[in-house]
């Protein structure tokens, strides 16, 4: 067991409006989350003395400009009254959103700093999602584009058209998982689509993306910012949120069998990399996990996590997922938010602020009994992610 | 394929090129690693399993399977709005387990792809100097 577990917890959440379309930029809606986080914790801005982000723009391509597609940790320097020395740092480029919290644990155990300040703002850009203008294909672009193959979407599809195959999964299944993340989102005031319900029937009856996945299979695409604060234990009980401690976490640090993109068969492999980490240093198990929140910026990811993260066994996720098992009030509630097919394409933020409304009792009409710890796993197993166990008590 | 107007157009580099080359000639090849005889696609400076720089393309039997395939219906790729709905597949070639290439099928070959189904290689003239890769069910 991990000799950190439980000596750090999140101790403050904030959101910024979640839209399609704001009317500020992104800059402006990351500086409200991280001011609406800091006032959750009940701290003052000068104590926040560390900060941390993953910044990358949802797809390559979509922009860099500070403050409008991106926000960086300079930029949060520049504009935000906090400490009036920054201690620490650190801006991660791979392994998604929780991996600046583990960072952030990590200097807070070296004491490097005593608040942290951690955000993820997503910008929306304007026309297609990872649309591809350019008639020159270059680099590993020039064996996919002729072939009007660029999409992520395009290569989620056909890992999900092989799973389909090799288990005997069909999209009937899938319904399942897609339509009770609707339902947690119409529990989550929060969500891009708190108000708008969705059926079978819709679900089934959407245009298609990219057969086999259909528009409600694909996350909805927000602009929007999510902040944690995290800081020591020992502070965390002077404050006025219960804690969220931090248990444990995980990294995916496989290596892939191809590099060309990924294909179905690294899924276990890969995903088991960073599930092993996460059981092993938390001491806990899939089997003491009471809410997971996967990741499902296309919604076959969460299958594949469910096998992944031993939830069940390889292949049988479409069918574990069935009967009520991941509803609210059922054996293991799945993305009891509403996901980012739902709530929003936070890319992995909004799992980890539910893990931790529901280890604090803090999830309003969606909160399920009992929450004494939730994981949450960031990015598709094949792809760099990383994942957090978040406990109720130390 | 007809009108392949405004499509994009593999630029073939340093590492590419000589696989462009041979493409225009109806023959594919794959870059391997002399050392340790792993195929590496897209080609790299250096072998992906080994780090050899020993690296030299290689013709292939042009025959593979169907690993999986999807029915794109976005118009996300300029040149291919037209198009829509097509059809990728991508092929795992018999060389090497998860050697894989992205080819297009004719939609009317939508009900003879089949995963695990045989493929063999032949090769589509998309202007004077450029020939691509594409994989017909045998």
């Amino acid at each position: 067991m991990w000799t950190g577990r439980g000596k750090t917890a999140i101790v403050g959440v904030g959101y910024s409006e979640l839209t399609r379309n704001s009317m500020k930029p992104l800059g402006v809606l990351a500086l409200d989350a991280c001011r609406a986080a800091i006032a959750d914790a009940g701290v003052r801005p000068e104590q926040a003395d560390g900060l941390a982000t993953y910044p990358d723009a949802p797809f390559l391509g979509a922009g860099s400009r500070d403050g409008q597609d991106i926000v960086s940790v300079v930029y949060i320097i520049n504009h935000l009254p906090l400490a009036p020395d920054i201690r620490w740092y650190a801006q991660i480029e791979t392994g998604m959103i929780a991996s600046p919290v583990i960072e952030a644990v990590h200097a807070l155990l070296a004491g490097a700093c005593n608040y942290v300040l951690i955000w993820r703002a997503l910008h929306q850009p304007h026309g297609r999602y990872g649309a591809w203008s350019s008639t020159r294909a270059t680099g590993e672009a020039q064996f996919m584009a002729p072939y009007g193959c660029t999409s992520i979407f395009q290569w989620h599809a056909m890992a999900w058209r092989r799973y389909m195959h090799r288990y005997g999964a069909t999209r009937e299944h899938l319904a399942t998982l897609v339509v009770n993340s609707r339902r947690n989102a119409n529990l989550n005031p929060r969500a891009f689509f708190y108000t708008t319900p969705m059926t079978r029937e819709d679900y089934l009856s959407a245009r298609w993306i990219a057969e086999p996945l259909c528009l409600f299979d694909c996350d909805i695409p927000v602009e929007g910012c999510v902040a944690l604060v995290v800081t020591t234990a020992e502070r965390a009980r002077d404050l006025r949120n219960p804690p969220a401690y931090v248990a444990g976490y995980g990294q995916n640090t496989s290596r892939r069998r191809t590099l060309f993109h990924y294909a179905l068969d690294d899924y276990m492999a890969c995903g088991g990399s960073l599930a092993s980490k996460l059981w092993s240093s938390s001491g806990l198990g899939p089997r003491d996990i009471d809410a997971a929140e996967l990741y499902d910026g296309f919604s076959p990811s969460t299958l594949y996590w469910l096998e992944a993260a031993g939830f069940c066994p390889q292949g049988e996720a479409y069918a574990f997922i069935q009967d009520g098992r991941i509803a609210l009030e059922g054996e293991l509630p799945v993305n009891t938010f509403g996901g980012s097919l739902s709530e929003g394409r936070l890319h992995g933020m909004g799992h980890i602020a539910e893990a931790v409304f529901q280890v604090t009792g803090r999830a309003g009409q969606r909160q399920i009994r009992d929450a004494a710890a939730v994981c949450a796993i960031d990015g598709s197993p094949m792809l760099r992610g990383s994942g957090v166990v978040v406990t109720k008590e130390q | 394929m007809t009108n392949r107007q405004g499509r994009p157009l593999p630029v073939a580099d340093d590492l590419s090129q000589p696989f462009w080359e041979a493409a225009k000639q109806q023959r594919l090849v794959v870059q391997r690693c002399r050392e340790c005889g792993y195929f590496n696609h897209p080609p790299r400076p250096a072998c992906d399993a080994c780090q050899s720089q020993q690296l030299q393309f290689e013709p292939v039997s042009g025959q593979g399977t169907i690993y999986s395939f999807t029915v794109m219906h976005q118009p996300n790729v300029a040149g291919f709005e037209n198009q829509i709905p097509y059809i990728n597949i991508l092929v795992e070639l018999e060389e090497q387990p998860l050697l894989f290439m992205v080819s297009n099928l004719p939609a009317s070959d939508l009900d003879k792809i089949k995963i695990g189904g045989q493929v063999e290689v032949s090769f589509e003239e998309v202007d004077p100097d450029t020939a691509l890769p594409q994989f017909r069910p045998v």
